[in-house]
C-alpha cells in the first residue's frame, strides 16, 4: 500500500532515511509518500516546497533489503500524481535519469532550475557530471 | 486607569493632595528654618536638603505640569534661607547650590515620568472609551476603574456616578441588585492561568424593560509583575441577532415541513406511476409502446433524483461549519457510489477545510458526473494545490470533459431542475466562501477546482 504520511508519521520516515544522508522531513514544507509492506515502510519519496514556491523531488529511497521489487516506482508514481499540479524539479542521480524519465521528467540545464533548488548544489560549481547528478523537470499535469 | 495605585487610593481628592503637600512642605522647610534659627550643631550645617524631596516628589507626581516649578521654588527657598541664616562661609554657596539643583532635578524627573504615565493611562482610557462594546473594568478590590461610553448608553449610568464605586455596584444596572458579574469570577480565579470567560444571559431590565440578550466576555488585567491587578468585562447586546436567528429557524422549519409534505406526496404518486409502468411493460409487447414506457420510466427516475436532491438541500446550513478532513470526506462520499472499472485516487491526506458538514455531498455530485457512462471516464483523481489566494481542491477525470458552452451555466439553478446537482454543490461550498469552477479541457476530461480561501484550510 502506498499513501502520504501524516505529520505525526514523519519520524517513521526520518528513521528510514537515517541511512540516506541522515535526511529528515519537515511537516511545514514537505509531503512524504511511503510504500508500506506489513506495516513497515519499504520505500519513500519526498516533495519539498521551497520558499519561492518551487517543488523539489528528493529523498527517493528504498532500504537495501527491499530493493528490486518496484517499491520506489510506487512511491514516485504516487508523488507525481499527488503533486502534479505544480512543475516538479529534481537533481536525479545520473544512473536513475532513465527511471525518472518514465514519469515524464526530462533533463534540463542547471540554469533552468529555480534558484532555491539550484542552491543545494552550488558546491559543484556547475560541474553536474562530476557530481553525478542531473537536473530534471516534470511539467505540471497528470 | 489607576489599578493597584495606593497613592491614588489614599489621596484621591484634590483638596487632600494639596493639604498633604502643604503640610509636608511646611514641616520640612519649617524644620530646616527652625534648625537654622535655633542653631543646629556644627556638624549638621548646612542642614540637609533630602527631606524637602518628599513634598517635591508628591507634588511632581500628582501635578506633573507644575511639578518642576514647585521644585524650583522650594529649592530656591531652601537655598536662600540656608545662605542667609547659616554662619558666613565662603564655600557655603558651593555646598548649597548642588543641593538645590538636585531638588530641581528630582522634581523634573518625577514630573516627566508622571506625565508619561498619565499619557499612557489616557491612551488606554481612550481605547476603552471608544470600544463599540459596552466595557467596564474593576481593580482587585472590585472598584470600577473604567466605564466606557457604550456601557453608559446601555445602562444609563454615567461614568462619574460609578467610577471608584465598589461592592458590586456595577451589577445594579443589569441585575437590579449587588451581585458578582463575570469580571468578579475572573478575580476569583486568581492563581490560575489567566483566561477569557464568556457567558450569555438574558437581562430583563435592559431596553426599557423589554429585556436584552447579552454576550459577555471578561479577562484579567495583569500588572508588570504578572499579578492580577483587576478584570475587564466587555458586553455585547446580541438581542437582534438572536431574534433573527430564531425567526430564520422558524421560517426554515416551516419550509422544511412544507417541502417534506410535498416530497412525501410526490414520492407516493411516483410509486403509483412506477406501478403503472411495470404493469404496462407486462401488458404490452409492441416495441413502440415499450420504448414509450421506457421514456416515461426515465422521466420518473429524473423526478425521483430531484426529490433526493431536495432532501439533501433541506439539511444544508443546519449544522455549523467545521474543520473537515478532506481525505476521509472524499472516501465516505465515494463509498456510497458504484465506481465499477473507474479508478479513484485521492491525495488529500493531510488537508482539512473549514466547510459545511455536507462537503461530502459536493464530492458525491462531482463523482456522479464523472461516473455517468456518457463521459467514458476511467480514472478520477482528487488532489490539492496551494496558491497565493488559497488552496484548490481539484477533482478531475479523463472522460470527455465539459463543452465550453456548458461551463458557464454548470452551477446555476436551471428552470428545468437542478442540473447535475452542481447548483447544490455550489451552495454548500458558498456557505464558507469556497468557490467552484470547471477548468477542464473538452475532450480531455472534466476538472473541478474548489478554491478554499486562505484562512479556510490547513495542512495538519
Amino acid at each position: 500500500m502506498v499513501r502520504e504520511l501524516r505529520s505525526a508519521e514523519f519520524p517513521l520516515a526520518d528513521e528510514v532515511w537515517r541511512d540516506y544522508h541522515g535526511m529528515t522531513g519537515d511537516p511545514g514544507r514537505d509531503r512524504i509518500f511511503a510504500v508500506f509492506l506489513a506495516g513497515r515502510i519499504v520505500s519513500l519519496a519526498r516533495c519539498r516546497r521551497h520558499p519561492d514556491g518551487s517543488m523539489e523531488v528528493d529523498g527517493v529511497f528504498t532500504p537495501e533489503a527491499c530493493r528490486g521489487r518496484g517499491y520506489a516506482r510506487m512511491a514516485v508514481s504516487a508523488l507525481v500524481v499527488a503533486c502534479h499540479n505544480d512543475d516538479l524539479y529534481m537533481y536525479a542521480v545520473e544512473s536513475l535519469a532513465g527511471f525518472y524519465a518514465e514519469f515524464r521528467f526530462i533533463s534540463i540545464p542547471e540554469r533552468d532550475l529555480p534558484p532555491a533548488i539550484r542552491e543545494r548544489y552550488t558546491w559543484a560549481a556547475g560541474n553536474m557530471e562530476g557530481a553525478e547528478v542531473r537536473p530534471m523537470r516534470r511539467r505540471a499535469g497528470l | 486607569m489607576n489599578a493597584g495605585n495606593p497613592l491614588a487610593v489614599s489621596f484621591s481628592g484634590t483638596r487632600n493632595r494639596i493639604a498633604a503637600i502643604a503640610v509636608l512642605t511646611a514641616l520640612t522647610l519649617g524644620g530646616n528654618l527652625l534648625g537654622l534659627l535655633l542653631g543646629a550643631p556644627e556638624g549638621l550645617l548646612p542642614l540637609p536638603a533630602l527631606p524637602l524631596s518628599i513634598p517635591i516628589i508628591l507634588a511632581s507626581y500628582w501635578y506633573p505640569r507644575r511639578g518642576l516649578l514647585f521644585s524650583v521654588c522650594l529649592a530656591a527657598a531652601y537655598a536662600v534661607t540656608v545662605l542667609l541664616l547659616s554662619p558666613p562661609d565662603p564655600l557655603l554657596p558651593l555646598t548649597i547650590l548642588p543641593r538645590a539643583v538636585f531638588l530641581i532635578l528630582i522634581g523634573g524627573v518625577v514630573a516627566l515620568l508622571s506625565s508619561r504615565l498619565r499619557e499612557s493611562e489616557q491612551q488606554m482610557n481612550q481605547i476603552i472609551e471608544f470600544l463599540p462594546d459596552a466595557t467596564f473594568a474593576i481593580d482587585r478590590e472590585g472598584r470600577v476603574i473604567a466605564w466606557n461610553r457604550a456601557i453608559e448608553e446601555m445602562t444609563g449610568v454615567k461614568e462619574e456616578a460609578i467610577l471608584n464605586r465598589g461592592d458590586h455596584e456595577y451589577a445594579i444596572p443589569f441585575c437590579g441588585e449587588r451581585r458578582p458579574l463575570l469580571a468578579d469570577r475572573v478575580l476569583q480565579s486568581q492563581g490560575e492561568q489567566p483566561q477569557v470567560l464568556v457567558s450569555e444571559n438574558t437581562i430583563p431590565r435592559l431596553r426599557d424593560g423589554k429585556g436584552a440578550h447579552l454576550r459577555s466576555a471578561a479577562t484579567a488585567l495583569i500588572d508588570a509583575n504578572g499579578n492580577v491587578a483587576g478584570a475587564i468585562e466587555s458586553i455585547r447586546d446580541v438581542s437582534d441577532q438572536v431574534m433573527m436567528e430564531a425567526a430564520l429557524q422558524n421560517a426554515s422549519r416551516q419550509l422544511n415541513t412544507l417541502s417534506g409534505i410535498l416530497r412525501t406526496d410526490l414520492s407516493n404518486r411516483l410509486a403509483v406511476l412506477y406501478g403503472h409502468l411495470s404493469v404496462g411493460v407486462m401488458k404490452f409487447d409492441d416495441p413502440e409502446i415499450l420504448s414509450f414506457i421506457g421514456d416515461l420510466n426515465n422521466a420518473a427516475n429524473g423526478i425521483r433524483r430531484q426529490i433526493e436532491i431536495s432532501r439533501e438541500f433541506r439539511d444544508i446550513g443546519t449544522s455549523p461549519p467545521a474543520w473537515v478532513p478532506v481525505q476521509e470526506t472524499v472516501r465516505q462520499a465515494a463509498a456510497g457510489l458504484t465506481f465499477g472499472t473507474v479508478s479513484l485516487e485521492v491525495w488529500t491526506e493531510r488537508l482539512e477545510a473549514f466547510a459545511d458538514p455536507h462537503l461530502g455531498t459536493v464530492f458525491s455530485h462531482l463523482f456522479e458526473n464523472s461516473l455517468a457512462p456518457a463521459t467514458g471516464a476511467t480514472r478520477i483523481v482528487v488532489t490539492y494545490h496551494l496558491r497565493p489566494e488559497g488552496c484548490a481542491i481539484i477533482v478531475e477525470d479523463d472522460g470527455t470533459g465539459i463543452p465550453d458552452a456548458e461551463k458557464e451555466g454548470l452551477f446555476v439553478q436551471k428552470a428545468e431542475g437542478y442540473g447535475h446537482g452542481l447548483f447544490l454543490a455550489h451552495e454548500i461550498l458558498a456557505i464558507t466562501g469556497i468557490t467552484i469552477r470547471e477548468t477542464g479541457t473538452p475532450g480531455e476530461g472534466a476538472k473541478f477546482e474548489l478554491l478554499v480561501p486562505s484562512g479556510g484550510y490547513r495542512i495538519v
